[in-house]
């Protein structure tokens, strides 16, 4: 049997005496699409966090497709093909949007620290990135400075970045914070269309987005994961319903 | 402001001038060439050289703060040690040459790299305020090196050399201040080329890219710390190539070179021109070459003029003497900097006036309190001669500076109409 694209094996992450995350277990197998949900301060970011190589397990291990990565640098990880995208709108505001996204595709092109050949002559790089600023539907934008796009824009120029190296694990981290309804909408066909046969490791707040979305969702609350099923089976456990203290997902779906 | 370009193959790095045509380049090439036709001059030379090594060496230190975001305040330590290490090449070299002194610059640059890549090892692991106050330490511990290894610093009184001990260069042997500026000229050309061009690359880029966001950048497989680690080692090559034409022009290399005032002057010829254009620190360090040589020939409080100046600058146009040129670049896309030219030559008056009484004002009291006893007569601007003791002077001073300063306050709104309606894209008075 092929390994699991990520794997945690009893996580554990502490800062000083606060366990943020306690003895957590987890496989998403390759091309899922799984969703990590759970009440604020559950220690979802910092799950995230863990995975991606911005902080270092304090026990246990990260394993991505069977190699474990505990400890290993955000660069290295992301090397391994695994891409991810931030909370907070992380993109590179003085640059232009057809930069920001050619950025993202500079390694995985195996330009790595390249200092002699003229970026802007590489046919091959910029026909690729024209082709995901097509997908992220920023064409238009392409000569703009990132930092002057419309909110939602920046949400999707940060997803085209994220996917722009090819990687075939994509960690999202609430793609739609702050979004309108119709916004909503279409980032999350926008998600569907570009994550298609990739894994995807979603946290997201927006109930509808990830019943709509998810294969599997996982309940995190206070750094326990205390249910990891289908979206019904989910959506009828007690113990989640009861973690979300009387509210009940249906509520939070409408 | 800055000016993103249109055009999708120059954009990223905004400039005013696209840089990627050849033409600036032959511009720049036949302007340098015929400069010293025009000015030639020793004195003109002289700062023609001075001015073309300080250029290298901003441009070299705007590849740290423009293009990495890295504020680095001992950057003179690369030059400094480009300079040295290239007068002791020419020394080693002076009885048995076997090098023209043309390829003296090569050495500059490789030991400006070495000890970048040396300290850049640990002063680059992290960015911001970590960097600027290692960079900090790192220039005063080569200064004060500089004087206790006597033995390759000379000390106090510096090394020198001759810069004619070395192979002629097609009968060329550099005894003529021409023949030099030549050298230093073709050497500007090739390196701002060179650094230029670098921006262009991928590792160009990625600088970019880790000042706006280092932690992005972390994940798309770029480690911050090499990224800053290589851009580090570029411009200390850069700054190792300015020095070693400082070692050329001057022969002579001192602990001046490497010293906090030298960084710290860098930074301020950078910031002046302008951190966020490739052309900003060329402009920088004319006018403040301009600046420290010419206004020096004929006032002793020179600096305080550049303090004023380099303190309103960051007040008042943040992107440099460049930022406000590029501010006109939009009314000049509109058709509309016509507008401008009326508000602009009714401000010229005031605005003049009060310059030259405000430096009256300073030179007056500058005076009075420095002259010799029995010494107060002065005079300013080549024909007002008067007594620097007595109030008169001073109170007309005080008063056009005023008055001239109240006109500005009253055309002030004017222009900023004038601004408005030349920077609006539609019909003029809509």
């Amino acid at each position: 049997m092929t390994a699991a694209a990520i794997e945690l094996r009893n996580l554990n992450k502490s800062f000083g005496l606060a366990k943020i995350i306690q003895d957590v277990n987890l496989e998403i197998t390759k091309g899922e699409r799984h969703a990590i949900i759970g009440p604020n301060g559950a220690g979802k970011s910092t799950l995230f966090n863990l995975i991606t190589g911005k902080y270092a397990p304090t026990t246990g291990q990260v394993l991505l497709h069977g190699q474990d990565v505990s400890g290993k640098k955000p660069f290295e990880i992301n090397r391994m093909g695994l891409s991810r995208s931030f909370q907070i709108t992380n993109i590179f505001h003085r640059m232009t949007v057809f930069e920001n996204v050619r950025c993202g595709l500079l390694w995985s092109m195996g330009y790595k620290y390249n200092f002699w050949t003229m970026v802007n002559g590489q046919r091959e790089l910029t026909r690729r990135t024209d082709e995901i600023l097509e997908q992220i539907n920023l064409t238009k934008r392409r000569d703009m400075l990132a930092g002057a796009l419309a909110y939602a824009e920046q949400r999707a120029l940060e997803i085209g970045i994220t996917i722009a190296g090819g990687a075939d694990i994509i960690m999202l981290d609430e793609p739609c914070a702050g979004m309108s309804h119709s916004e909503t909408d279409l980032i999350v066909d926008l998600i569907r269309k570009v994550t298609e046969e990739k894994t995807l490791v979603v946290v997201e707040h927006d109930m509808g987005v990830i019943f709509d979305l998810a294969d599997r969702i996982s309940v995190l609350v206070y750094g326990e994961i205390i249910e990891t099923d289908t979206p019904e089976r989910v959506r009828a456990s007690k113990a989640v319903q009861e973690a979300y203290l009387g509210t009940t997902l249906e509520e939070e779906a409408s | 402001m800055s000016t993103p370009s249109t055009n999708p193959l120059t954009a990223g790095t905004s400039r005013l001038v696209p840089l990627n045509h050849a033409l600036p380049w032959i511009i720049a090439a036949v302007a340098l060439f015929l400069l010293p036709v025009i000015f030639d001059s020793r004195a003109a030379l002289t700062i023609m050289n001075q001015m073309a090594i300080t250029i290298v060496f901003a441009l070299a230190y705007n590849m740290l703060l423009g293009q990495g975001g890295m504020l680095s305040f001992g950057h003179a330590v690369y030059m400094g040690l480009g300079g040295f290490f290239s007068m002791h090449v020419l020394n080693w070299m002076s009885d048995d040459p076997w090098l023209p002194l043309p390829v003296l610059p090569i050495f500059g640059g490789f030991f400006g790299l070495l000890f970048a890549f040396l300290i850049g090892w640990f002063s680059t692991r992290r960015a911001g305020t970590t960097f600027a106050m290692i960079s900090l330490g790192v220039g005063q511990l080569v200064a004060s090196l500089s004087i206790i290894i006597v033995i390759f610093f000379g000390g106090e009184e510096g090394i020198s050399g001759n810069r004619t001990d070395m192979l002629p260069f097609f009968g060329w042997d550099f005894g003529q201040q021409q023949e030099v500026y030549y050298l230093t000229a073709v050497w500007l050309l090739i390196a701002a080329l060179g650094m230029y061009l670098y921006s262009r690359t991928p590792m160009g880029r990625l600088a970019n890219a880790v000042r706006d966001n280092e932690e992005r950048a972390e994940f798309l497989g770029y480690s911050q710390r090499n990224v800053r680690w290589i851009s580090f080692c570029a411009s200390g090559f850069f700054a190792g190539i300015a020095g070693a034409l400082f070692a050329i022009n001057f022969e002579i290399l001192t602990e001046e070179n490497l010293n906090l005032a030298t960084s710290g002057s860098i930074l301020l010829v950078t910031f002046l021109g302008g951190v966020g254009f490739f052309i900003g620190p060329i402009i920088g360090a004319i006018v403040f070459t301009l600046l420290q040589t010419v206004l020096s020939l004929h006032t002793e409080i020179w600096a305080l003029y550049v303090g004023i100046l380099f303190v309103a600058t960051v007040m008042f146009f943040p992107f440099g003497l460049t930022g406000l040129l590029a501010l006109h670049v939009m009314p000049w896309k509109l058709g509309k900097i016509g507008y401008l030219v009326k508000p602009y030559a009714k401000m010229a008056v005031p605005t003049l006036a009060f310059i030259l009484s405000t430096a009256a004002v300073l030179e007056i009291l500058f005076h009075a309190r420095h002259a010799g006893r029995g010494d107060n007569e002065m005079t300013i601007y080549w024909w007002l001669t008067f007594d620097s003791h007595s109030p008169l002077p001073m109170i007309i001073g005080l008063v056009i500076a005023g008055v001239s300063a109240y006109a500005l306050v009253k055309l002030a709104p004017g222009l900023k109409a004038a601004w408005d309606e030349a920077t609006h894209m539609g019909e003029a008075g809509k």
